[in-house]
């Protein structure tokens, strides 16, 4: 499947915070350029006000005379930068000033804004605003202060400049964080759909990558990764098994058909007739009892939970050993039991009896006649485990492992008993579904097979 | 005795529904869960033999039907899932029994003895004594005699001549045995069973001119008085 980055959740995440971001700066940048706006003009606005009633003072002290002098020595001499003055008759004529004359169409209100054209030696034309206040003086005459303002609103339309950039970085910042983002995301995630769509597809052999940046999508890798080594292991084993379960079929299914066509084609006196027919339900006993086995191992194995409840591994330890005991000494085999209470377990009675049956019957099988069974149940610190230990010809180390899938028989004991090949494998089997570990360990000599349940 | 099998399965029907006839039972057949259900109603049986898996009823339900009309009739219950849990399922339905399939006929047989057997003495109070010829088992003080002499038997070996003698003059197979004196439900590989039955013969029967436990070929075992018997 393929992904579509506009619509990949990371990208509308970080668009939302982009827009949510943009939003929140462009209040901050207002606010400041409205303040400080504000300031600017209030300064201006108060400089204004006071050499106005500065002047008025002096035109109250001394008349329209004085105040023209004072006005001429201002304007020639210490003026403030961009002072500009104008005293006018009532038909607003020029009286006096640094101003030429008073601007058209002016009207005649206390605060104004104009614009002065400033001619620069070289004839070129600049346009100056000007913020002025002006005053009525009591015999008609109009005084007009203010100050050329230009390099104020410069500072002001480089400032509003400024902070439509910032807002417009800001957010093209977000667009960018959010699609780099969304591209890499979704570029991880294309890359496990890709993969778990290959394994779905069957091959099971694909892993996801692991980047080793320790993030969630490293632990998303490795738990699908376990996820998939679990699963092919399993469909390993059920091909192994489905081999080995045909063959281990067919063969006594066959031996018994030649038997039965030996009985029908035989002309038939009694006695060889009863033979051919009991050696055809032996063998027939034989498949049954492998049949059997395999689905014991698939239900296991397939985790279906069976009921359970606490089961005492040292009572069962006892019971199993008493119930193989006559049998081992018929072989002139000694079997012991060491069993302390309690010995709890959650488990399924019936299955974990199996498991010591099966561990009991490979030891009679394989240990020498004068050997030793030992069937223990034992408090480990990690939690109650379940022993079955001989000393017989034990398992190779190599071979450990191997001998826990399905129908592996060591080619010793293959020609000598009629075993299924299946027990350890169901005692694997059963083993996983209690959660339990299974081991099979040198006993030194021997073979010990320790089944160690985690406690809780 | 009158017995129903409810199986849909033709020829199996026909191989149990000969050999039980052969063994002197009068055996009624129902194809289906419906039919059987209706027969098992209407019909007075001493035992009824179900299928698991049915046409038109599961035997589980059946089971549980007449279970509810409180007819206590017992049922075997055969089937192909033999798992520890379908067992258990099976059980709990109200099924006296469960066998799975396939099974020998003299599993089968023995099993419907046992169960008729059963319910004849559920009326009765349960013994304290039990007894076949001169041997004796006091089930109070856990005292066992023959011929007045004392026989010393470790705790299995009482609960395997209990059942045995529990189950008198009827054949108990291997499975039973297993099943009703250590609880288990496995299929050993290894002939426990005889080594253990060979065992309690020595206590029971050495020393005596009659044996009473008898190995039944292809079967199992009985307790019985041969002279009494034949």
């Amino acid at each position: 499947m393929r992904i579509n980055l506009l619509r990949t959740s990371a990208f509308r995440h970080v668009v939302g915070y982009g827009v949510i971001f943009t939003l929140g700066v462009s209040a901050l940048l207002g606010a400041i350029y409205l303040l400080t706006e504000s300031v600017l003009t209030n300064d201006t606005d108060a400089v204004i006000s006071a050499e106005l009633d500065g002047l008025t003072d002096e035109y109250n002290r001394g008349g329209l005379s004085q105040l023209n002098e004072e006005l001429t020595y201002r304007a020639d001499n210490w003026g403030r930068t961009g002072a500009v003055y104008l005293l006018v008759d009532a038909n607003l004529n020029k009286e006096g000033g640094n101003l030429k004359a008073w601007p058209q169409g002016l009207p005649l209100e206390r605060w104004v804004n104009f614009s002065l054209e400033a001619r620069r030696s070289n004839d070129d034309i600049t346009l100056h605003p000007v913020r002025a206040s002006v005053m009525l003086l009591p015999e008609g005459h109009r005084l007009l202060v203010g100050t050329d303002v230009a390099q104020q609103r410069r500072f002001m339309a480089t400032f509003r400049t400024a902070t439509l950039w910032g807002i417009g970085l800001t957010a093209l910042a977000g667009v960018l964080a959010g699609g780099w983002l969304s591209y890499r995301l979704s570029r991880r995630v294309q890359s496990v759909a890709e993969a778990c769509d290959a394994i779905v597809g069957g091959d099971l052999g694909r892993r996801l990558t692991v980047s080793g940046w320790h993030d969630e999508f490293d632990a998303l890798a490795q738990a699908v990764n376990s996820m998939v080594d679990r699963l092919a292991e399993k469909t390993q084993l059920l091909r192994a098994t489905f081999d080995s379960a045909a063959h281990d079929l067919r063969a006594p299914l066959f031996r018994l058909r030649s038997r039965l066509e030996d009985v029908a084609r035989s002309p038939g006196s009694g006695a060889a007739l009863r033979e051919g027919i009991d050696a055809s339900l032996q063998e027939l006993e034989h498949v049954q009892r492998t049949l059997t086995t395999l689905l014991q191992i698939a239900q296991a194995e397939s985790g279906i939970a069976q009921s359970s409840a606490p089961v005492d591994l040292a009572k069962l330890a006892s019971d199993m050993a008493e119930l193989y005991e006559p049998a081992a000494r018929e072989r002139h085999l000694q079997l012991t039991v060491q069993a302390q209470p309690p010995c709890e377990v959650r488990g399924n009675r019936q299955l974990l009896a199996q498991v010591v049956a099966n561990l009991v019957e490979n030891s009679l099988k394989y240990v020498p006649p004068g050997g030793h069974i030992e069937v223990r149940a034992q408090r480990a610190s990690s939690g109650s485990q379940l022993v079955v230990a001989d000393n017989g010809p034990g398992i190779p180390a190599a071979e450990r492992t191997h001998v826990l899938e399905p129908f592996v028989r060591l080619p010793a004991a293959a020609a000598s008993t009629a075993g299924t090949g299946l027990g350890l494998s169901l005692v694997a089997a059963i083993a996983r579904l209690h959660h339990a570990q299974l081991a099979l360990e040198d006993n030194g000599p021997g073979l010990r097979v320790v089944l160690s349940f985690s406690s809780g | 005795m009158q017995l129903l099998l409810i199986e849909d399965d033709q020829e199996a029907a026909q191989f149990v529904l000969k050999g039980l006839r052969e063994s002197g039972y009068r055996v009624d057949h129902a194809a289906d869960g419906r039919d059987g259900l209706f027969r098992a109603t209407e019909g007075a049986y001493d035992l009824i033999i179900t299928d698991r898996m049915l046409p038109h009823l599961d035997g589980l339900q059946l089971v549980k039907f007449l279970r509810e009309q409180g007819r206590r009739t017992p049922v075997l219950v055969l089937s192909a899932l033999g798992t520890v849990d379908d067992r258990v399922l099976g059980l709990k339905s109200g099924g006296d029994d469960y066998l799975t399939k396939p099974f020998a006929f003299s599993e089968l047989l023995a099993r419907v003895e046992a169960l008729l057997r059963r319910s004849s003495t559920a009326e009765n109070a349960p013994p304290t004594r039990l007894r076949v010829a001169d041997l004796e088992m006091d089930l109070l003080s856990r005292r066992v005699a023959r011929a007045g002499r004392a026989i010393e038997l470790t705790a299995r070996e009482f609960k395997l001549l209990e059942f045995l003698l529990r189950h008198a003059g009827q054949v108990v197979t291997r499975t039973m045995l297993l099943e009703g004196v250590w609880d288990l439900q496995f299929d050993p590989q290894t002939n426990l069973i005889d080594v253990h039955m060979s065992r309690l013969r020595q206590a029971v029967d050495r020393g005596f001119a009659r044996p009473l436990i008898h190995t039944v070929r292809g079967s199992g075992y009985v307790i019985r008085d041969e002279n009494k018997s034949s």
